[in-house]
Order: structure tokens, then C-alpha cells, then sequence
């Protein structure tokens, strides 16, 4: 039984890992449907991080927190939103501004907060499942966070594929001529879209900061964000494949944990580099496998140019 | 972005001008909002960059990195490609430079200093061509893996000096042994000015006039600007893909060695105070144009040069420093990107 207890608790050890990952992925994925990739998710998800944990240490509520960390994030790309819609800016070059006005603002306003203690999330416990094989550790590992972003999986799936909305924005990024003579604006879908994947990465870098790893330091997010714009491409811009994506590097941060604990004596930095280069394995997979097969149409110009 | 679209005369003063007008409000509004008094603060960045010869000299430190990093983006930029992997580039030219370092460590200047360069760059050029090589080969987004190889570069550094190459001497301190003097570039005006400022500058202006001028200038524009026709003419995107990459990665990885040589005297795990970022938003801004890169990251580097005044002057943290960046690029882009609507 031990083996399957080992197992449960690598489970919800990958699960932990990728949860922020994939709370900034759905929002990256809704953004790049419409035709618009925004490399200043990382930023986004560090000032989400940084509002969010400031705001729990001065509520006391890490509910708070979470919706504040939300808010911010919502708030940087609108900086995006100016460039590429009002100004026709280049993405690439406007993301790295807002990544970077991000890791300024939340490294500066954030300095106070190294080293505050925040009060915790609620934890889940269901006893009869405590001693389960498996199911025991996974359960007793599991945090709302994480419950929170496993629900949004199957909601914004559903959303994307199967309403009104979601066609819109689906149309904006196949084919924004047809959406434009069918009275749509794809101007205010992709401002809407890259609001959406801000609020979006906010969370994330909200339940980076204030479940996952409880503490703020200048620059967490560690490349967290630009992986998820990668992955968003592994996951064929498909919200239901998104959780897969993100589990991947999850597992891969997991397991350079587990083998750290494990007393390996490769050391931490090197094994740090692992999530990364298994998202740069599976991503050539991905080109290998389906070349350009389900990229947005407007989202392939701007990646292609 | 085309040279068809030539701006009248006015446009060309204006536009500038509007430009400075834009990021000098923006950053007045942040002042602001943290509670400083804006010119004074505004005064005091230029003072701290330009304001006598040691401020000068420091801008001109910072700068060197951050061109040879803009040349590393723009580079590529010339056959369509986004490469924002300057940061890796450098932080893996400085890994495997000082590898030969500490292996010839004894060796007199004239063997160790090309030696160390020359592995920088091939170094540089080798993490640039894997993303080139997915990219030619196989189709990979060049933007996404540079981006994540970045990261494997900093660690790999962070590695080695807290692990097989840490100086033993260094007590805590995560770092190598100190180079020694024949591993230095000279330098110039009694400072740090060294040179590979020279050599980024020379580097710029060469590529000036090998795309004006060169076959090789040519075929580049013509891949990016009509691939069908570039194909139908035999020209070879994937090799291209190759050879701009490579040459940016040797650049980019010649900006680390020199930075852990130079100024730091020895590698430690953070080189590099971000210039491959900065040097993408440098040729971004400069529309990947070799000569308005020169100005544009003397520019940025003094904003950066003027980070440490600050610090010491008037008790601003740093990040200030990097905030106003971000907002000059964000002015820039703004403002540009408004006058290509008007004429339209």
C-alpha cells in the first residue's frame, strides 16, 4: 500500500505545482483564441501575487486576497489591450513592456511584504478518506485553489465551445472579417479576451503566492507565465487539453522535489531546469505531430508575421 | 514598417518629440502616484546618467550589454524571426567563457583573453542555433523557446557557482574565483569603459552596411518580406534561420563574458541586470534599424546607469528604475504606433 500512497501524494504534489500554472493558462488560452498572444502574463501573475498577498496580510482573509490578486492582474493588461488594439503595436514587443512594467511595480510596492507571515486557506479534509490508499494523500494534499482551477476546466470549455459568446470570440480569431460583417466588434472581444486572461493570470499568480508557496518574493513566478503561453500552444488552444499541459510541468516540478527529498545528490539548480525543458520537449512534439493543425488563423499572423 | 510609407518632414520632428513629451508625462504621473516630486525626481535621473564624467562612464558600462543584446534581436528580426533569448545567450556565453578561464587560468593574456571570447561567442551562438535549428527544422515558435531556454541559462549559472565551480575562498558567497587581470579587456578614460562598448558599436555600424549594402542584406529582406519569392529565387530560409541566429547568439554571448570579466571580476549567478530584455525593446523600438539602435540603447542604459543614483541620492529602491523602462517603451510604442494609424 505504500507504493499507492507514495503515488497519491506525487499525484497532488503535480496537482499543487500546476494549479497557478493552469489558472494563468485558461485565461492565456481564451486571449490567444481571439488572436492575440500576451507575453505579459508573467508580469500579471506577479503582480497578482503581489496584491494578493499583500492584501491578505492586511485583511487577514485569504479570500480577500485571491480577489484582489484577481482585480490587479485584471488591471495590467489593459496596458496590452492600449497597444495592440488602440496603438497596433507589435505583441511581442508590448507584452514584454507589461511583463516588465509587472515585475517593476510588484517588486517595488512588494518589498515590504518579504519576510509577513498570511494566514492560511481552509483546509479540505474528508475523514473517511483519511488511511485510504491513494485517495487518502491525495485528498489530504488538496486545496480549494486547486478545486477552484480544476472547476474552471470543464466551465470555461463549456463557455468557449458551447455559447454565443464563445463562438464570437472563437470567430474573432478564425476569421475577424466574417465577425466584423456579422456586427461584432473584434476590437472589443480581444480587449474583453485579454482582460479575461488577466483576471485570469492574476488568480494564478494570486494562488502562487497565497496557497501554494505562502510567501512573496521579487519575481516568484519564475518564467511561470511565459510557460503557460507555450503550453497554451501544446494544449491546441483547447481548454479541456489545458489541464494536461499544466500537469505536465506540475509533474516535472514535482518530481525534481521528490528527488531532492529523495536525497539525489544532482543538485536543485539543475534539477530546477527540468519543468522547462520537458515543456520545450513536448512542444517540438506538438510541432512534429500537427504543424499548424487548430492554430487561430489571426493568431498565426501574428506568430508567423 | 515599410520604407514605402516615408513620413513628411514634420512627422519626422514631431514624432520624436511627441514621443519624449509621452514618457516624460508617464513617468511624472508615477512619481506621483508613489509620492515623489516629479521634475526634481526627473532632474536627478539625468543628472545621475549624464551629469559628470564617472555618471557618463556608468551609462556607457551599461549601455555595451544591452546594444550587443539589441543587435543579437534585431539581427534575426531581418528574416521575420522574434528571438527574445538574448538573456540565455549571454548568461551561456559566460557560463562556458569562464569554464576556459578557470581551465587556462595561468595562461598569459594574449592566448587567454581571445580564447575566452571566442568561446563566449560560440557558446552564445550554440543556445541560439537549438532554438534556430527547432525552428528551421521543424517549425517550432522561435519566440517560446528562446523565451524558456532563458531560464535554463540562469540556472545552469546558478549551478555551477553554487556547486563545481564556487570558490572555496568565497566563504557564503555564491560566486567563482576571481579572474585574473590578463582575463580583462582594457578600458578606456580612466573608467570602466572597456572594449567591448567598441566593439558593439563597430558591430552595429557593420551590420548597417552589410544590410544596406551586401547581397546577404538583400536576400534577408527578401525572405521576410515575400517568402514565396525568396523561395522560388533558391534561397534557403532554414539556413538563413541558422546563420542570424548564430551571429546574435556569438554577440549576445560576448556581452556576458565581458560583463562577468570586466565588471564583475568573476561569474555569480545574476550577470546580467536584464539587458537581453532590454536589448529585445531596444530593437523592437528601433524598428530593428542598426543605426537607431546605437542611441536608443544609450538611452536605456542610462535609465538603468541612474537606477544605482537614485538608490543613493534620494533612497529610490531600484525597481524604480525598471518601471520607468517599462514606461518608455510603452510611451514609445504608444505614440508610434498612433502616427502609423494617422497615416494609414
Amino acid at each position: 500500500m505504500d507504493g499507492l500512497d507514495a503515488l497519491g501524494a506525487f499525484a497532488i504534489s503535480a496537482l499543487r505545482s500546476a494549479t497557478p500554472l493552469l489558472l494563468v493558462m485558461l485565461g492565456e488560452c481564451l486571449t490567444q483564441r481571439t488572436g492575440v498572444i500576451n507575453l505579459g502574463v508573467e508580469g500579471q501573475m506577479l503582480v497578482g501575487a503581489m496584491v494578493g498577498y499583500g492584501a491578505t496580510a492586511a485583511s487577514g482573509n485569504p479570500w480577500l486576497g485571491l480577489a484582489a490578486g484577481c482585480a490587479a492582474g485584471c488591471a495590467l493588461p489593459s496596458v496590452h489591450g492600449l497597444l495592440v488594439g488602440g496603438a497596433r503595436a507589435n505583441q511581442f514587443g508590448s507584452g514584454l513592456s507589461v511583463w516588465m512594467l509587472g515585475f517593476g511595480l510588484s517588486a517595488l510596492l512588494g518589498s515590504s511584504l518579504v519576510g509577513r507571515q498570511i494566514a492560511a486557506l481552509p483546509e479540505i479534509r474528508i475523514e473517511a478518506l483519511d488511511g485510504v490508499p491513494f485517495l487518502g494523500p491525495l485528498v489530504a494534499g488538496l486545496t480549494p485553489t486547486v478545486l477552484i482551477a480544476l472547476a474552471l476546466v470543464p466551465v470555461v470549455g463549456w463557455w468557449l465551445y458551447r455559447t454565443r459568446t464563445g463562438l464570437h470570440w472563437r470567430a474573432t480569431g478564425e476569421v475577424p472579417e466574417a465577425a466584423r460583417s456579422a456586427g461584432l466588434s473584434p476590437a472589443r472581444i480581444r480587449l474583453n479576451a485579454i482582460l479575461v486572461g488577466g483576471l485570469l493570470s492574476g488568480f494564478g499568480g494570486a494562488a502562487l503566492a497565497v496557497d501554494y508557496t505562502r510567501t512573496w518574493a521579487e519575481g516568484m513566478s519564475a518564467g511561470r507565465g511565459l510557460v503557460a503561453v507555450g503550453l497554451v500552444i501544446v494544449a491546441r488552444w483547447n481548454p479541456w487539453l489545458t489541464l494536461p499541459a499544466a500537469l505536465l510541468f506540475g509533474g516535472a516540478e514535482a518530481l525534481s522535489l521528490r528527488l531532492q527529498a529523495a536525497g539525489v545528490t544532482v543538485s536543485a539548480h539543475l534539477l530546477h531546469t527540468l519543468p522547462y525543458l520537458a515543456s520545450i520537449a513536448v512542444l517540438t512534439l506538438t510541432y512534429v505531430r500537427s504543424r499548424d493543425a487548430g492554430t487561430p488563423a489571426a493568431l498565426k499572423a501574428v506568430m508567423d508575421r | 514598417m515599410s520604407e514605402a510609407s516615408r513620413p513628411r518632414a514634420w512627422v519626422a520632428l514631431s514624432q520624436p518629440l511627441v514621443c519624449g513629451g509621452a514618457v516624460l508625462l508617464l513617468c511624472g504621473a508615477f512619481f506621483l502616484a508613489i509620492g515623489r516630486e516629479p521634475l526634481s525626481l526627473l532632474w536627478l535621473i539625468a543628472v545621475s546618467a549624464f551629469g559628470d564624467g564617472y555618471a557618463l562612464s556608468e551609462t556607457l558600462v551599461k549601455t555595451a550589454p544591452i546594444l550587443l543584446c539589441a543587435l543579437a534581436t534585431a539581427l534575426p528580426a531581418r528574416v521575420g524571426l522574434i528571438s527574445v533569448g538574448a538573456e540565455g545567450q549571454l548568461y551561456f556565453g559566460a557560463l562556458l567563457g569562464t569554464g576556459f578561464v578557470l581551465m587556462a587560468f595561468e595562461l598569459p593574456g594574449y592566448v587567454l583573453l581571445p580564447g575566452m571570447l571566442v568561446t563566449a561567442a560560440l557558446a552564445g551562438a550554440a543556445w541560439s542555433a537549438a532554438c534556430a535549428g527547432l525552428r528551421a527544422g521543424l517549425g517550432v515558435n522561435e519566440t517560446i523557446t528562446t523565451l524558456l531556454l532563458n531560464y535554463v541559462a540562469a540556472l545552469l549559472v546558478t549551478w555551477v557557482v553554487f556547486g563545481p565551480w564556487k570558490d572555496p575562498l568565497s566563504q557564503g558567497w555564491p560566486a567563482t574565483r576571481d579572474f585574473p587581470d590578463a582575463a580583462r579587456l582594457p578600458t578606456f578614460f580612466d573608467s570602466r569603459v572597456h572594449l567591448g562598448l567598441w566593439l558593439a558599436i563597430g558591430g552595429a555600424l557593420a551590420l548597417h552596411v552589410l544590410m544596406r549594402r551586401s547581397r546577404w542584406g538583400l536576400e534577408l529582406d527578401v525572405i521576410r518580406s515575400n517568402p514565396r519569392a525568396a523561395q522560388g529565387a533558391g534561397l534557403n530560409f532554414g539556413r538563413h534561420v541558422m546563420i542570424t541566429m548564430a551571429i546574435g547568439g556569438a554577440l549576445a554571448g560576448i556581452a556576458g563574458i565581458i560583463e562577468t570579466s570586466n565588471i564583475q571580476g568573476r561569474l555569480q549567478s545574476n550577470i546580467s541586470f536584464g539587458a537581453g530584455f532590454s536589448g529585445f525593446l531596444v530593437a523592437w523600438l528601433a524598428r530593428n534599424d542598426f543605426l537607431r539602435i546605437i542611441p536608443l540603447s544609450l538611452l536605456v542604459g542610462a535609465l538603468l546607469a541612474s537606477g544605482d543614483g537614485l538608490q543613493m541620492l534620494a533612497g529610490v529602491p531600484s525597481s524604480v528604475s525598471l518601471v520607468v523602462q517599462a514606461l518608455l517603451f510603452v510611451g514609445v510604442l504608444l505614440v508610434n504606433g498612433w502616427y502609423a494609424s494617422r497615416r494609414s
